[in-house]
């Protein structure tokens, strides 16, 4: 009856599962708090690429894996997945934006201001180690600026736009129902541009940016210059079946311009939930890079959406450790039995044989 | 009428985890695959709760098809007891209240990763085969976009060119599984990396096969009593693989698809690689009352040959 106790596998997935949560210990809300509040960029990351704005549930998918990204984004996508959407919020435009920081690489100043906001841009990347030491490291006072800056800010491209510089095409105005919806339709090509801008929103941070990365080094056509990034926070606009429009809540975007310098100003755009700089600007860096006529893949739509979705590109790599022997075999059995025919065609034939290393050396 | 009578309590996850808007959407493309055999149809692909590539595409068609009455037999390379098989059907008993089984006459849906059951599937039966690639095109074409319309015109020539190419270089054929398949004399398909041993179980076959591919979010279905050829020259006959004279070590069969285990002595031991078609068989010898359905292959010989 040895066959019959190979009933080892369900055992063994148990108790491997078992010991990773056992590494990890208990799961408190305490502990699910703590995360959201002493990683807010992680959890910003994670949310956008799981296109899911809810940062306790964000926290909890990353306390649940350890920390692990890809396995917290997962997580999170299979939940937000079983979810209804209830309604549509209006489109949110960009003076809308209540705006913490806003720069713009093409311009020294331009309407409204450059707005630093909070960022490490300009700091010294020094690691305190004062703090293992028991020294605390607590961050000096922020002194207010004399005159507050807005709490919203113009578009840029709207005074390019004025000025004849960049094409100012045509809103198309779609019905809420009928946006396309990445989530719950096939991604085709050519994408639909919402399923493009979908799909860049929720990619992977690394694999944008190292597919972008490829595209602005030199493997495209594109040499970048950042129009407008903006870090800001959108209000949520729904409407009631009555018509009032009411808010209800803000959540924190990122927001990305990318102008080419070719003959004619393009721009290349990416939004994503969550503060995000790196992807944005890699994601809008990809977009206009994708709009060339460009053999390289970095520059081809199918190539870059297909090859930065974390969780379809994650899944697939790890899926590498399960069990392959079926196919293995079934190519064992062609290769051993080309080799012997080609040792019976070579002896049958007396045909010369190439010589060995051992007799080319003696050569 | 009150609010409470036209509502369900609230629970954490639909019957079958997939809400209901996604299972319409499944049903509705696994009815346009089985009206066109072998035509890969895009859906949205949900994620679910297990990894792309660890046959969530499987997972999601048996979701949809889920009713508390189904009886569920997964398999993974042949085997049920192999970890990832026993992690999906857990998750089916789990979400769906249904029967596990690890016999194929039981099941009413088989989802398997890269085998078909030795013994032959019935009318009342559905084979759910998981996909990594759904795309048989892939290695001559990685681009889908350039892909589909060589399928819209049946421009299969460099498949066959692969395959000649093999021919004169090896001197046979090397394809493996995954063997490029016609179905219904129209598309070619890729019958997911099923050894060569296991195609002809899809031609002409009593039971439908849906085939998915969640990663790639694509499903083609063989419906019932469909022509499915493997791509073979006029010449030189499909070649299934050489196993129709080992035995397996442990129950002492002959004449079905085997795993090999190395051995340290150098040689190679063989057990059958549809686990519970050797327990059935070890229980037989043992005196049990077990009954073994018909298979396809009788003494290692393909003889339903229905085409």
């Amino acid at each position: 009856m040895a066959y019959v106790a190979t009933r080892g596998g369900e055992h063994a997935i148990e108790q491997a599962e078992r010991l990773f949560r056992s590494d990890l210990g208990t799961i408190t809300r305490d502990r699910v708090e703590t995360v959201r509040d002493n990683f807010p960029y992680l959890v910003d990351r994670l949310m956008g690429e799981a296109s899911l704005y809810e940062p306790d549930l964000a926290a909890l998918a990353l306390a649940q894996a350890g920390g692990d990204l890809y396995e917290a984004v997962l997580l999170l996508r299979a939940y937000r997945t079983t979810q209804p959407r209830i309604a549509i919020a209006e489109p949110v435009t960009q003076p809308d934006l209540f705006t913490v920081r806003r720069v713009s690489a093409a311009f020294k100043d331009i309407p409204g201001g450059q707005i630093l906001g909070p960022t490490l841009d300009y700091s010294h990347r020094l690691l305190q180690v004062h703090v293992l030491m028991g020294e605390d490291y607590t961050p000096e006072p922020v002194i207010p600026a004399a005159e507050p800056a807005p709490a919203t800010q113009p578009s840029l491209t709207d005074w390019q736009k004025a000025q004849g510089l960049i094409a100012d095409h045509p809103v198309e105005t779609v019905s809420p129902e009928k946006i396309p919806d990445l989530t719950r339709e096939p991604l085709l090509f050519p994408a639909p541009r919402a399923h493009k801008l979908q799909s860049l929103a929720r990619a992977d941070t690394g694999g944008t940016l190292a597919l972008g990365y490829s595209t602005m080094r030199g493997y495209g056509d594109v040499h970048p210059t950042v129009n407008e990034l903006r870090l800001g926070e959108a209000p949520v606009r729904l409407r009631h079946p009555r018509g009032t429009v009411f808010s209800a809540g803000r959540v924190r975007v990122s927001q990305a311009e990318i102008i080419s310098k070719s003959k004619s100003l393009e721009l290349g755009f990416s939004a994503t939930f969550g503060w995000n700089e790196v992807k944005v600007i890699a994601a809008a860096a990809l977009d206009l890079a994708s709009t060339r006529p460009d053999a390289h893949p970095a520059s081809t739509e199918e190539f870059v959406l297909y090859h930065t979705e974390p969780v379809e590109s994650s899944g697939f790599c790890i899926h590498f450790k399960l069990p392959h022997y079926v196919t293995f075999q079934s190519a064992l059995d062609a290769i051993r039995d080309a080799k012997a025919n080609g040792n019976a065609a070579t002896a049958a034939t007396g045909a010369k044989k190439l010589p060995t290393k051992e007799q080319e050396v003696a050569l | 009428m009150k609010l409470q009578e036209l509502t369900k309590p609230w629970a954490a996850f639909n019957y079958g985890f997939l809400d209901e808007s996604a299972k319409r959407e499944l049903r509705r493309r696994i009815l346009k695959a089985i009206a066109i055999p072998g035509c890969q149809v895009p859906y949205a692909s949900r994620e679910v709760p297990m990894a792309r590539g660890w046959g969530t595409g499987g997972l999601q068609v048996t979701l949809t098809l889920l009713k508390p009455a189904s009886v569920v037999k997964v398999i993974d390379q042949g085997a049920d007891d192999s970890v990832n098989a026993s992690s999906i059907r857990k998750f089916f008993g789990r979400v769906g209240g249904v029967v596990e089984t690890e016999d194929t006459g039981k099941a009413t849906i088989v989802q398997s990763r890269h085998r078909i059951p030795e013994e032959k599937l019935r009318e009342d039966q559905v084979l759910v085969l998981q996909v990594p690639n759904p795309e048989p095109l892939r290695p001559v074409q990685p681009d889908i976009s350039i892909a589909r319309d060589m399928h819209g015109d049946a421009d299969y020539g460099q498949l066959w060119l692969v395959l000649y190419e093999q021919l004169v270089k090896s001197g046979r054929i090397m394809q493996g599984a995954e063997y490029p398949s016609l179905v219904n004399g129209r598309y070619v398909i890729t019958p997911s990396p099923i050894p060569r041993w296991d195609v002809p179980k899809l031609n002409q076959a009593d039971h439908l096969t849906i085939l998915s591919a969640g990663r790639e979010k694509r499903l083609y279905a063989v419906p019932p009593y469909t022509k499915v050829e493997p791509l073979v020259f006029d010449d030189v006959p499909y070649r299934v693989e050489d196993h129709h004279d080992k035995t397996c070590y442990r129950s002492n069969v002959t004449g079905y698809f085997v795993n090999e285990l190395p051995q340290e002595d150098g040689s190679s031991a063989y057990e059958l690689s549809d686990s519970h078609f050797g327990i059935k068989h070890i229980r037989k010898a043992e005196g049990e009352p077990v009954e073994i359905g018909d298979t396809w292959y009788k003494n290692g010989r393909m003889t339903d040959d229905r085409a």
